[in-house]
């Protein structure tokens, strides 16, 4: 036991004394400083405190139309519920298409009848808004006109279609609406930590074979030791940089807090329960998967290979991802049930659903009891493959000729 | 303690690399393991240190089933590796923590076996940043920083420079004296005959000679005799002694500056002696013919199947 805290000692300090590790957790929070200081900065900088209501800078957006409806449309009503900006009347269409092409006009529009109306502008662009202002007071035009002729006060009939109705929302199991950013960034930042450590501690593996180290290495102490103090060291890295950027991102944001008006304060108030489920889901799946990792990177003989050796479980690995973050839209979906009680995904699924749905205790403990058993099982297959594949050197060896050799090993 | 090899079987898939090797070694000597290229030495030292798990047969230290794990091993190996990307000191200290030091004995080991060696200036260096030669010491610092009670060498002088293997050889010699238990690999014969008394000579698969040197080389040595004259070529020694004494003498050929006679079974040396002067030959030298280790390797092992 004692070469496991000896190992795990190494491979900490290994990612602790990486320049790389350092750099990059610096830059993380370096960004996550400056994102959320932002609203702190503009405050700062770019408001005056001698007026308080000054408009932020920019310019009035312009718009241009030409009635060729005649009197059918009551252009100053238009002109004075317009609000997205300033518009003006044009006498010619000539002149307004000019106008549009110049840039001067955002969109010029050419009005037909009291409901037709052309739309002039230079790009169309995929999600292009610039009829909304124009078409939203043209409509309401034409209906003070249509009330007005029937001898009706708009205010009223405006009063009784659009009453504004209160809404208060009780909610008796969990607020999904609510949990959905933070159980987003969450499971993101797994993803993230296990895709970047699976990778470092398969690379670490397939170079310790490629250095030759190994042969020193598994000659020393038990292959167990070797196997899971470098995913646990991995996993130690990985869950200490996620939670140095998680630290420094609070501490931020309770610096920034006043300029954010407390807006983000849901983000920051994870009850213990779902913080609880994330550490347990979150620690077991991520050894799961670097055991994977580690057995995969014994399977090659260059750091060049683990790439092309590591994308199937990486492919199946983002599978799992994007379930979960589909299941996230509807946590009682039948995918994301069976997901989270399926040793690849319940990591991260049963995670989503508690974090997100309505589960029941027995669900999350079963879910659990079967993620601890099959990451046992499998840190001892990858303590075997480790050591199975120490001294296959060549050619990338097949996962099922190791698997049938260990088998024929244990037969002898 | 007493190392018994026994009986070892060997196969990767359908070729069979070791057909039954069995050897002993014990502390206080070293065993020169001897073999060509591809004879089976290093699949044998693997088995050895655990790295391969044999067909048949068993490893006994005085009389119990040897677990490498167990015991404080030095291990060689032939493919050499440590990590080049990390400091010397820190590697050092790790194996040797590895193998049952505490941090403190790990780093006062790797001091001393770095400075033993003349690469302390490197203690803190990258181990990439080395000479190929420098590199080598580092890794038998490696070897021996754990104060081994068995040793465990594979063709430890392969690149090394005469300097750097004069050091070595002095690291042997020591380990040897203090009754460590030494085996070591080598296809080159000046070595195992500097240090070794016992050998074992591997050769496809099967031990095929193993014992104490002094007396293989004797055996090998058996009814033949060197002989020098003063005044003549060995050519022209040659062809008088197959003229005159072709009846006492099965071989007389010449061998490496020497000529080399064999007696018939039954006829004396002071008898051919006698002969010899009679003949008017003006006898230098004449002795009882010792092989080299090289001889008697290429003489067991010097087939080109």
């Amino acid at each position: 036991m004692k070469s496991f805290w000896i190992v795990l000692k190494f491979e900490i300090l290994n990612f602790v004394k990486n320049k790389a590790y350092i750099i990059a957790t610096g830059i993380i929070c370096a960004l996550l400083i400056i994102g959320i200081s932002i609203p702190t900065i503009r405050d700062t900088f770019f408001s005056s405190s001698d007026d308080p209501s000054a408009e932020v800078p920019g310019q009035e957006q312009q718009f241009g139309y030409l009635n060729d409806a005649g009197g059918e449309v009551d252009t100053e009503t238009l002109e004075s519920v317009f609000i997205g900006g300033k518009l003006e009347e044009f006498q010619d269409r000539e002149e307004l298409e000019e106008a549009v092409s110049n840039g001067d006009l955002v969109a010029g529009f050419v009005i037909t009848s009291p409901i037709e109306y052309q739309h002039i502008l230079q790009n169309n662009e995929m999600y292009g808004a610039s009829h909304f202002g124009f078409e939203e007071a043209f409509l309401q035009t034409y209906r003070m006109a249509g009330f007005e002729d029937l001898g009706m006060e708009y205010e009223e009939v405006e009063g009784l279609v659009n009453a504004p109705i209160q809404r208060e929302t009780v909610i008796l199991g969990t607020d999904s609406a609510a949990n959905y950013l933070y159980t987003y960034i969450l499971v993101f930042g797994l993803y993230f930590v296990i895709i970047v450590y699976g990778q470092t501690v398969a690379s670490s593996v397939a170079s310790e074979k490629s250095n030759r180290a190994m042969e020193v290495l598994v000659t020393s102490t038990k292959t167990e030791y070797l196997i899971f103090g470098k995913v646990v060291g991995g996993a130690l890295a990985g869950a200490g940089q996620l939670a140095i950027i998680l630290t420094t991102a609070m501490l931020a944001y309770q610096a920034n807090r006043a300029a954010w008006n407390d807006q983000l304060d849901f983000l920051f108030d994870i009850p213990l329960s779902v913080l609880g489920s994330f550490a347990a889901f979150g620690i077991l799946g991520y050894l799961f998967f670097l055991f994977i990792f580690g057995a995969l990177g014994a399977l090659v003989s260059r750091t060049e290979d683990v790439s092309t050796s590591a994308t199937p479980i990486t492919i199946i690995f983002v599978g799992v991802f994007m379930v979960s973050v589909m299941g996230m839209q509807n946590t009682d979906g039948m995918l994301l049930r069976v997901a989270s009680f399926v040793p690849l995904s319940s990591f991260m699924a049963m995670f989503v659903r508690v974090s997100m749905g309505s589960v029941a205790n027995w669900e999350v403990a079963l879910s659990l009891g079967i993620l601890l058993a099959t990451t046992l099982f499998t840190g001892w297959l990858a303590s075997k493959i480790y050591r199975m594949g120490t001294l296959m050197y060549g050619n990338r060896v097949k996962i099922t000729t190791v698997i049938k050799l260990l088998f024929q090993s244990n037969e002898n | 303690m007493h190392l018994e090899i026994k009986d070892l079987h060997k196969s990767f898939g359908s070729t069979q690399v070791l057909h039954g090797i069995s050897f002993e070694v014990e502390s206080g000597k070293a065993l020169g393991f001897l073999g060509r290229n591809g004879a089976g030495k290093t699949t044998t030292l693997r088995i050895l240190m655990n790295l391969f798990k044999q067909n048949k047969g068993e490893i006994l230290l005085d009389g119990k089933k040897f677990r490498v794990t167990d015991h404080q091993v030095g291990y060689l190996p032939e493919e050499r590796g440590l990590y080049p990307k990390k400091k010397v000191v820190d590697q050092l200290v790790y194996f040797g923590e590895l193998r049952g030091l505490s941090p403190k004995e790990a780093k006062k080991n790797t001091d001393a076996w770095l400075e033993r060696l003349g690469v302390m200036e490197y203690r803190d260096k990258k181990l990439e940043s080395l000479s190929k030669g420098n590199q080598q010491k580092v890794q038998l610092a490696e070897t021996f920083v754990c104060n081994p009670d068995i040793v465990v060498l594979d063709e430890p002088f392969s690149g090394l420079d005469p300097v750097n293997a004069q050091i070595l050889k002095e690291i042997i010699r020591e380990q040897i004296q203090a009754k460590k238990l030494v085996i070591f690999s080598s296809h080159q014969m000046g070595y195992i005959e500097e240090f070794c008394k016992d050998i074992a000579l591997i050769h496809q698969g099967k031990i095929v000679l193993k014992g104490s040197l002094k007396d293989i080389k004797r055996t090998y040595g058996m009814n033949r005799l060197t002989l020098r004259d003063g005044v003549r070529t060995k050519e022209e020694l040659k062809e008088i002694l197959q003229n005159s004494l072709s009846s006492m003498l099965r071989s007389v050929e010449i061998h490496k500056e020497q000529l080399i006679i064999e007696l018939h079974p039954g006829k004396e040396k002071r008898e051919f002696l006698q002969r010899g002067l009679d003949l008017g030959l003006d006898i230098e030298g004449f002795s009882v013919y010792e092989p080299t280790l090289e001889d008697i390797f290429v003489d067991k092992a010097g087939d080109v199947s």
